[in-house]
């Protein structure tokens, strides 16, 4: 993994020193709150319903035992035992006292931490494929170009007051994990006949009030001219995108009015004058690319014996295995994901004695290596399989052992009305009201992959226009009501969403849900993913269903 | 008070403001002046003949390359933040100092806050007009608050991978 | 009925207006009629301490239980505390306040809140 080294870490400590005197100015009153909400925001410093909630970043996902143990220490120390993680793979604390947010910061640079720009108008956190360096869908590892724009994105002068927030994804598998089309930029790491890396550009995805699906706007970028290539869409953006109105400020506004041969257009005159100047040496790609080099495998058969032993022996554990373990590149290993979406518990989060559990699971059978998934899961991406049960055992006892990755109750769902300070009505409930009609593990995986996602107002932190059912809180006259959605997907068949129908009052939901499951369970075809049979029987069945009861 | 603070060779100064600024409807006065863009086009020319120096002033919407051409008349720069989070000035100042090697001077006018002085300085900016009454130290303070950079930029600042190579 | 409620600057917790000082129980919270004119004064003194809250504002209230709560779905989670965490915040101590919060069924948006979004 990347280590951090003097220049990074002082780029951290600066910070914190910086935020500590900005706290102080504002607590004295040298600063009003107007003055000081977009200084706190640029550290990730929210205030909430109940608290301030403090977003930590996490890039790209990837975090080492030592990091885990100190967000749980921070949870422990800071808030109650707990932390939640986003859909932008970064952890969040909800209960945070202002007065504490520098020595926090502190604690965190200690071990290579921060929470720069997990807000604001600015480069959020880059987020990447869960299973970098541990797949084998992959073409090359992108955690090096993850980096890179981690670098390059850090404090950017001209780039840090941007007409609105900028999120970038990187895929180098064709199976997307990271939800790239629907992002500001989308990259694709792709290799050319000859052998060469490049990116196919995606620009202008996007969710929140209007969403939609990114246009490609290069094929192939050759992977050294990236960041002269980001620099451009930057530049176009920066000078041309909306800030008269928020809800059009995102670069999709831009692309879509334009048009995506205009945009494109626009983007190639400027990296033109760029030049290659603006990309980075060679020397410096290696030195990042060197700290991603492959972890030390060893040479293992295909088989585990003692995991094939556990498997025949455990059912729980069998299937585990079928829902949670994934396909490792070297013979012998396996990509384990650990679902923060137990039934009833609330989507993404993780108590501290859980975080240290997983840390102490990456110490001893993971190579130090933890991730963080857009799906507000975990992973653990190097486990030998002859390590599995162990691991398996492990999470067991701590409750993150719940076998239901890609199925019906692993929910994406924001903080929504509880929390939330932006939101129209709850998710997590809703969320936990559908894990618990579908808490049969056998009839769960007999519906197979399904992804509900789940937001609490237009803004679409829960990526509900993305959901195979999507579930959109509004707020009617003061009472929470549920608009869904059917046949959207984040993934390589990316599409937004279409409306079922009126929105539902709260406590008729999961019951909708549940019809939803029945007619596609009806309707299906062999080897047909819910999305499949929606999009092949269109809307009208399910709709027919959910409002059978109003004619 | 001076109300300009200048940057020199890494030094910020609170500096007399030589420079008058004219709004559009207002007589021109004698002496240094910034101008509009609009005013630059219509008496640039005339106010250059009677030897004094011109600035002209930008609003963000406007893009500095339209000044190309003059910029080797040009004493001053000026590029308006109408609010600290428009960011478009940014941009043109990276256009002026790191592009179009503007050598006069290029001011931040508007909403001015020190906060974005470490940004503006990057960028190419050596002028101040601050909205929020701080001084040339503590300005000085806020440029130099970082000891490192990750990014080249107009101010010739050393990146980090150019540090890790020396 | 209204009440004045805001978020400490020190820690976001919520507070509600008692007579000139900021209080953390919506049980202890000064109450006014709709047409008391000391609600708007009081919002109006919150208003001028920058230092102690962050954005003062007044809630309608609705009768629960013989009791008051706030009217808006968004003002009674405030008071008590997330849905799903029903030992974190304010609703964790319980009581009979607590219950009639819980219980309410009052339906509207937050009104005070609306007006602070407007003035933005």
């Amino acid at each position: 993994m990347y280590q951090y080294d003097v220049i990074d870490k002082e780029m951290l400590a600066d910070r914190s020193a910086e935020f500590r005197g900005q706290v102080a100015r504002r607590l004295s009153g040298e600063l009003t709150e107007d003055q000081f909400k977009p200084l706190r925001l640029m550290n990730g410093l929210y205030l909430q319903l109940h608290a301030y909630m403090l977003r930590v970043a996490i890039p790209y996902g990837s975090l080492n035992p030592t990091q885990l143990r100190k967000l749980a220490w921070i949870g422990r120390t800071y808030d109650k035992g707990y932390g939640h993680f986003t859909t932008r793979t970064n952890l969040q604390f909800h209960w945070i006292k202002l007065a504490d947010t520098p020595d926090i910061l502190d604690h965190l640079a200690q071990v290579d931490m921060h929470a720069i720009q997990t807000s604001g108008n600015c480069i959020r956190n880059t987020t990447t494929d869960p299973y970098a360096g541990a797949t084998a869908e992959e073409v090359d590892d992108p955690r090096v170009w993850a980096e890179a724009i981690r670098q390059w994105s850090t404090f950017h002068p001209e780039f840090s007051f941007l007409p609105r927030k900028f999120k970038i994804a990187i895929t180098a598998a064709p199976k997307d994990r990271t939800a790239a089309k629907v992002h500001d930029i989308g990259l694709v790491l792709k290799r050319a006949r000859d052998g060469s890396l490049g990116f196919e550009v995606i620009v202008g995805g996007g969710m929140g009030r209007t969403p939609y699906v990114g246009p490609t706007i290069k094929e192939f970028l050759p992977v050294n001219r990236l960041l002269s290539y980001l620099e451009a869409i930057l530049r176009v953006y920066n000078r041309h995108g909306r800030r008269d109105n928020i809800y059009k400020a995102r670069i999709k506004i831009l692309v879509a009015a334009l048009g995506k041969d205009e945009f494109a257009r626009q983007v190639e005159a400027e990296w033109a004058k760029i030049g290659e100047a603006a990309d980075l040496p060679d020397t410096e790609l290696a030195r990042i690319r060197g700290a991603f080099a492959a972890a030390n495998f060893e040479v293992l058969p295909a088989q585990s014996e003692a995991f094939e032993a556990a498997k025949a022996s455990n059912p729980a554990f069998a299937r585990f295995v079928r829902n949670n373990l994934k396909p490792h590149k070297k013979a012998g290993y396996g990509i384990v994901e650990i679902s923060l979406k137990g039934i009833g518990d609330t989507p993404g989060d993780a108590t501290s004695e859980q975080m240290d559990v997983v840390a102490d699971l990456a110490e001893r059978y993971g190579q130090n290596d933890i991730r963080v998934t857009h799906e507000q899961n975990l992973v653990l991406p190097h486990v030998k399989l002859d390590d599995v049960p162990a691991v398996w055992a492990a999470l067991s006892e701590a409750g993150i052992a719940t076998p239901n990755i890609n199925l019906v109750s692993d929910i994406i769902a924001c903080p929504g009305l509880d929390y939330c300070a932006l939101a129209n009505a709850r998710a997590i409930p809703v969320a936990q009201n559908i894990a618990a009609k579908f808490k049969d593990q056998d009839r769960a995986e007999k519906i197979g992959e399904l992804k509900i996602k789940i937001s609490g107002c237009i803004n679409a932190c829960g990526h509900h226009h993305v959901g195979h059912i999507g579930i959109l809180g509004v707020d009617k006259k003061g009472e929470e009501f549920y608009q869904l959605t059917l046949g959207g997907s984040g993934a390589e068949d990316a599409a937004v969403g279409s409306m079922l129908g009126p929105a539902l009052p709260y406590d008729k939901v999961a019951d909708a849900v549940d019809t939803l499951v029945e007619v596609y369970l009806r309707e299906r075809h062999d080897g047909e993913r819910f999305l499949d049979t929606f999009r092949r029987t269109g809307v009208t069945p399910f709709k027919e269903a959910v409002y059978a009861d109003a004619h | 008070m001076p109300t300009l603070i200048e940057l020199k060779d890494g030094v910020c100064r609170g500096v007399d403001d030589p420079f008058t600024h004219v709004a559009d409807d207002q007589d021109m006065p004698a002496g240094d002046v910034i101008v509009s863009l609009a005013r630059f086009q219509a008496e640039g020319e005339g106010l250059l003949a009677e030897g004094r120096r011109v600035g002209v002033r930008l609003q963000s919407h406007e893009e500095a390359e339209v000044l190309a051409y003059d910029l080797p008349r040009l004493s001053v720069v000026a590029l308006e933040f109408p609010k600290y989070r428009d960011g478009r000035a940014y941009t043109n100042g990276y256009v002026l100092s790191g592009r179009l090697k503007f050598k006069g001077q290029v001011r931040a006018v508007g909403d001015v806050l020190r906060e974005q002085a470490g940004f503006m300085a990057r960028v190419g900016f050596d002028a101040f007009e601050p909205a929020d009454d701080a001084s040339a130290n503590e300005w000085q303070a806020a440029i130099r608050r970082y000891r490192h950079v990750y990014q080249r930029s107009a101010d010739g600042r050393a990146p980090a991978f150019a540090e890790r190579e020396s | 009925m209204k009440a004045l409620t805001a978020n400490r600057l020190t820690d976001g917790e919520v507070v509600f207006w008692k007579s000139g000082q900021w209080v953390t129980r919506f049980a202890d919270a000064e109450l006014w009629a709709d047409d008391d004119p000391a609600a708007g004064e009081a919002e109006g003194q919150g208003k001028t301490q920058p230092t102690t809250v962050v954005d003062a504002y007044l809630i309608d209230l609705v009768e629960s239980e013989g009791l008051w709560a706030p009217l808006s779905y968004r003002e009674r989670i405030r008071a008590l505390g997330p849905t799903n965490h029903l030992h974190h915040g304010k609703q964790a101590e319980g009581g009979a306040v607590i219950e009639a919060l819980q219980h309410a069924h009052g339906a509207a948006r937050s009104t005070g809140r609306v007006n602070l979004i407007k003035r933005k």
